[in-house]
């Protein structure tokens, strides 16, 4: 008897206390018919390790009190791929954000290459598992409020993209979602990258006042830019609204650009370097910056011209335009 | 090639998870408490795992397919169980289903008999 008891209460211990008395009375119930049978059968009282192997037939208490639970998983089969799609994204976001961190502070000679990296991946484990923690409780919770049965149930297969459309790669179009996303918190200041406002080796690099002016607009594009780079991976058979973000972005951009352009100057060297030394760093800086506009620029058109022709040549952009 | 024995037992118990539901449910057309259910499961040729079966009639009670009550017999309580009118139903509407399943089996295998 005290066996039966020590096993009937490390199951009730695991179990729901509202449910608990009631299971285990009917396995103590079980438990005894059929040591009662075993005993009719034999003729004599069952020796303990002959109890002990009839309880063991029972299975262990863990195993038992698990069976009485419903929805003893995480994330289901049909949550997994989306699950899988959004870690993914969380693991480029973080590798590009720790990555570029690491990259600005060996630059501007905070650390040496081998510590930046070290710290690096240091602090992308920690995130990381952090990260996975979040993920995972979000889709425990949207895996019990109805996603991604209602989801699964919405699609069409009207919007899977064509067959000849190229694609981006899942890799490649979560790493465009996830670099939008990380300029969008370093724009806001949320996230450090680069850290060129600092003073480093005596030098200190001052954003001039038309990044102050274009703050708004320059954020306005950068969200809608995330917005074409989310729909051109997860909707593509939008083509009437790619082409329209497509244009709009590009467009926005080089307005944008010309403007920055316009400026003439964009960030001021300043520190505790000699005045001629700090000019000449001064006029090095912008000229880089001068030409990078002009590229980013010429890029950007090519870009959107790449675009348009993709879409204009598909078979579906005319119905689609007329829809 | 004939597939190894740990395949096999997981597409066999694969096999008989679904099948069990239905014996239970058929064997519950009169009334019974745990043991005499896996007795009857047992002579009818289907064994149950000793730890699987009160969580299958819990589960079942709860989806509206049995009833149960406690009540004392050879001087111990004892939860019985029986197929509620939801559960007569559904065994039928299953029992239609597994026929023809067997049907569709033997109609597909037949020439390998």
């Amino acid at each position: 008897m005290d066996l039966i008891d020590r096993y009937l209460a490390a199951i009730a211990r695991r179990l729901p206390a509202d449910k608990a008395d009631d299971i285990v009375a009917e396995i103590r119930d079980d438990l005894l018919t059929r040591q009662e049978a075993r005993e009719d059968a034999l003729g004599r009282p069952l020796k303990k390790d002959e109890l002990s192997a009839l309880i063991k037939e029972m299975g262990h208490p863990l195993v038992i009190a698990s069976r009485y639970r419903s929805g003893q998983y995480l994330i289901g089969p049909d949550a997994f791929p989306f699950f899988l799609a959004t870690l993914r994204i969380v693991a480029i976001f973080l590798a590009v954000a720790f990555a570029v961190t690491a990259a600005s502070r060996v630059a501007f000679g905070h650390v040496d290459v081998i510590r930046a990296v070290m710290q690096a991946i240091g602090n992308l484990m920690n995130s990381a598992m952090v990260a996975l923690g979040i993920v995972t409780a979000i889709f425990y919770v949207l895996e019990r409020t109805g996603f991604p049965a209602d989801h699964l149930a919405k699609w069409r297969p009207q919007d899977l993209p064509e067959v000849k459309d190229k694609q981006p790669s899942t890799w490649g179009a979560a790493f465009e979602v996830a670099v939008g996303i990380y300029f969008i918190l370093w724009w806001c200041g949320l996230v450090p990258f680069p850290g060129y406002y600092s003073n480093v080796k005596g030098l200190t690099l001052t954003p001039d006042p038309i990044w102050a002016a274009l703050w708004w607009p320059v954020f306005a594009l950068m969200v809608a830019r995330l917005a074409y780079n989310i729909v051109q991976w997860l909707r593509p058979r939008w083509k009437v609204m790619r082409g329209i973000l497509a244009v709009a972005t590009t467009a926005g951009a080089l307005v944008l650009l010309n403007a920055i352009y316009r400026a003439g100057h964009w960030l001021t060297v300043g520190g505790t370097l000699g005045h001629g030394d700090a000019a000449d760093v001064d006029r090095s800086v912008n000229m880089g910056i001068h030409w990078a506009i002009i590229a980013i620029g010429a890029i950007w058109v090519w870009q959107c011209l790449q675009e348009l022709w993709t879409l204009t040549t598909s078979r579906s952009w005319a119905p689609r335009l007329m829809a | 090639m004939p597939v190894d024995d740990d395949t096999f037992e997981k597409l066999r118990v694969e096999l008989r998870r679904g099948s069990l539901v239905l014996a239970v449910l058929g064997a519950l057309r009169e009334e019974r408490y745990g043991y005499t259910l896996r007795q009857s499961l047992e002579d009818a040729g289907l064994m149950i795992d000793e730890g699987a079966l009160y969580p299958l009639l819990r589960r079942l009670e709860s989806q509206g397919l049995l009833i149960s009550e406690w009540r004392e017999e050879a001087k111990r309580t004892k939860r019985f169980y029986r197929l509620s009118v939801d559960g007569t139903d559904t065994l039928a509407a299953l029992l239609r289903e597994w026929n023809a399943i067997s049907e569709s089996i033997l109609r597909l295998t037949e020439k390998d008999k």
